[in-house]
């Protein structure tokens, strides 16, 4: 992270390309939103591999669409605060996030729908607690809402992959099929998976069903497994991540999101937001590395004007 | 650490079994060298940390010599010479923040422990190992601290305070030596409140005394609160429980459990 002094700084400043704290402003323009991207066909794996033999895909990496704000209209803002292309063409924004089915909408029961319905309209004046998004209190955004937020770094060691993300970290295992006991409920659930070709395949159970997928309020509840496919393209510089959610108790059928990434290399100016790095301080390097940023609440508070913060009361017994 | 060292353990194992008083404060100590095929290695030859690790020391509870008492089992301590140099107004500091640790620890609100205190607090941690750095994932709060091991050196910037400090590790044959900067003022210690200023700077040495035990020290260098550098001492041992994996807790998320959106609405 960042020293407090700074984290306050980037909580009052508005300028452009700073990093976005949970509960600002949607991030302006400049960010180098796509209103389109390519599709990846699952295939063979032709580029450089680990000793284990994963494709190395080691690296940083974010999001090419937009953030949390919308999940189904990605670049038309978060309730209450239409973006400047809001009012355009529904064709000249990023399609909805949900690939299937094809009318781009989640397919949720009656009650759930419900309840999605009442968080976004409660989203932008919170006056009871559960109206607060849990990420503005820094609690880890889990899936998919991290692949939809500041660029995250993936790590691979034999046997696993490592994601890190300025709000958690999850461990994907590569060498079992096993699962925690159901009782375990989880912010980033529990990550089993395995390569084919150019895809990693995860499987994720274990959902605490907290985190949202962003401002309108929707979600899986801790009843949801969700299968993940990454599958990259040929030259290892984007991939296409689509997880299918099932969850009887909150959706009339499976369903699929897509959300496209790229790579950031030593090639791109760090932003402070997709690429948030500085340069490695040695002589005659090239490339940057991410410095620590944990979110304010972890260790303060903090919520972007979040009602009911608690105070300096413990918060565990043991 | 080495044959010196080993032959005082045996030493002090004798002292003991013959009842007879030691002279100088008992503290734990590592007392084995390895053979180098014990020793786990990357395809590059260096050590290789990679594994679950946890402390089954109760350094957490207390660095220095302690009987039991409510909120602490007894410890040997873990600080050479028993005890910590504070200054005296830091000591004063340290006691007023021992009389209020119920509150006070940062331990209590799940915050980032730091660097030592993430390394013995007694949950596991998980080391990730490349050529070119090492990764700490601690189940406790949210705490991912990168080592890097690629020749590079501190940030020109400084002050940022970060809550793990700036980390860059080098090799001393086969240990792994840290050098930590740059952190924050409110970060304790130990549960009893021992702590440091913003001023700190850390050395850690990490070094395998076999396959599944690596010993451990951190000396603390800080002109705010010590009269001089201090070293702590534990060991960390491989968690070897079958199935083993680490379990996020983000435990600072639990105040706010009753207020998640769409709770009982399934």
């Amino acid at each position: 992270m960042f020293a407090r002094s700074t984290a306050l700084a980037l909580l009052l400043c508005t300028a452009p390309a700073l990093a976005q704290q949970p509960g600002g402003p949607p991030p302006p323009a400049g960010n180098r939103w796509e209103t389109e991207f390519p599709a990846i066909e699952e295939a063979a794996w032709s580029g450089s591999r680990l000793s284990d033999g994963q494709p190395d895909i080691a690296g940083y990496w974010s999001n090419t669409v937009s953030n949390h704000s919308n999940f189904t209209d990605p670049q038309a803002g978060p309730p209450g605060e239409p973006s400047d292309t809001a009012g355009l063409p529904r064709g000249q924004r990023a399609p909805s996030r949900v690939s299937d089915p094809a009318n781009g909408e989640i397919p949720y029961l009656p009650a759930a729908r419900a309840l999605q319905a009442r968080f976004a309209a409660n989203f932008a004046n919170p006056v009871e607690n559960e109206f607060i998004e849990p990420l503005a209190r820094c609690a880890p955004a889990g899936v998919p809402k991290s692949f939809m937020w500041h660029g995250y770094e993936i790590r691979q060691y034999p046997g696993q992959v490592v994601l890190l993300f300025d709000s958690g970290w999850r461990i994907i295992h590569l060498e079992t099929t096993d699962h925690l006991a159901d009782q375990i409920k989880l912010w980033n659930g529990d990550s089993v998976g395995h390569w084919e070709g150019n895809t990693l395949h995860v499987s994720v159970r274990n959902n605490n069903g907290k985190a949202l997928f962003g401002r309108y309020g929707d979600f899986m509840s801790e009843n949801a497994t969700v299968q993940e496919r990454y599958v990259f393209n040929p030259d290892g510089s984007r991939f296409n991540y689509h997880a299918t959610f099932t969850d009887p108790t909150v959706y009339s059928q499976p369903w699929t999101a897509t959300i496209p990434a790229r790579r950031y290399t030593a090639a791109d100016e760090p932003d402070g937001w997709h690429f948030d790095v500085s340069a490695v301080n040695r002589a005659g390097a090239t490339e940057y590395e991410h410095t620590e940023r944990i979110c304010h609440e972890n260790n303060g508070p903090f919520g972007g004007g979040a009602v009911g913060v608690p105070s300096n009361d413990p918060v565990i017994n043991r | 650490m080495g044959v010196s060292l080993a032959k005082r353990a045996i030493a002090l194992a004798c002292v003991l079994a013959a009842g007879i008083a030691v002279p100088t404060p008992l503290v734990a100590q590592t007392a084995v060298t390895p053979t180098p095929s014990e020793i786990p290695r990357l395809a590059n030859g260096r050590p290789d940390f990679s594994g679950i690790w946890q402390t089954l020391s109760e350094a957490d509870y207390d660095l220095e010599p302690h009987a039991g008492r409510r909120d602490a089992p007894p410890g040997l301590g873990v600080v050479t010479g028993g005890t910590i140099p504070y200054l005296p107004a830091a000591r004063a500091q340290r006691e007023a923040n021992f009389a209020a640790r119920e509150n006070d620890d940062p331990r209590l609100k799940c915050h980032v422990l730091g660097v030592p205190r993430g390394v013995y607090y007694p949950a596991p941690f998980q080391v990730f190992q490349r050529d070119q750095d090492l990764t700490l994932i601690h189940q406790f709060g949210n705490q991912v601290r990168t080592i890097r091991t690629n020749g590079s050196d501190h940030p020109e910037e400084t002050n940022r305070e970060f809550w793990l400090g700036d980390s860059r590790g080098t090799w001393d044959g086969d240990t792994l030596v840290v050098d930590i900067t740059d952190f924050g003022p409110e970060n304790w210690l130990d549960r009893s409140g021992n702590y440091h200023s913003e001023q700190l700077h850390v050395v850690e040495r990490w070094q395998f005394i076999d396959g599944d035990t690596i010993a451990y020290s951190a000396t603390l260098e800080d002109p705010q609160v010590y009269s001089e550098p201090w070293t702590i001492n534990v060991l960390l041992n491989r968690r070897r429980d079958p199935g083993l994996r680490l379990i996020e807790d983000y435990c600072f998320t639990l105040t706010y459990e009753d207020n998640y959106p769409h709770r009982g609405g399934n």
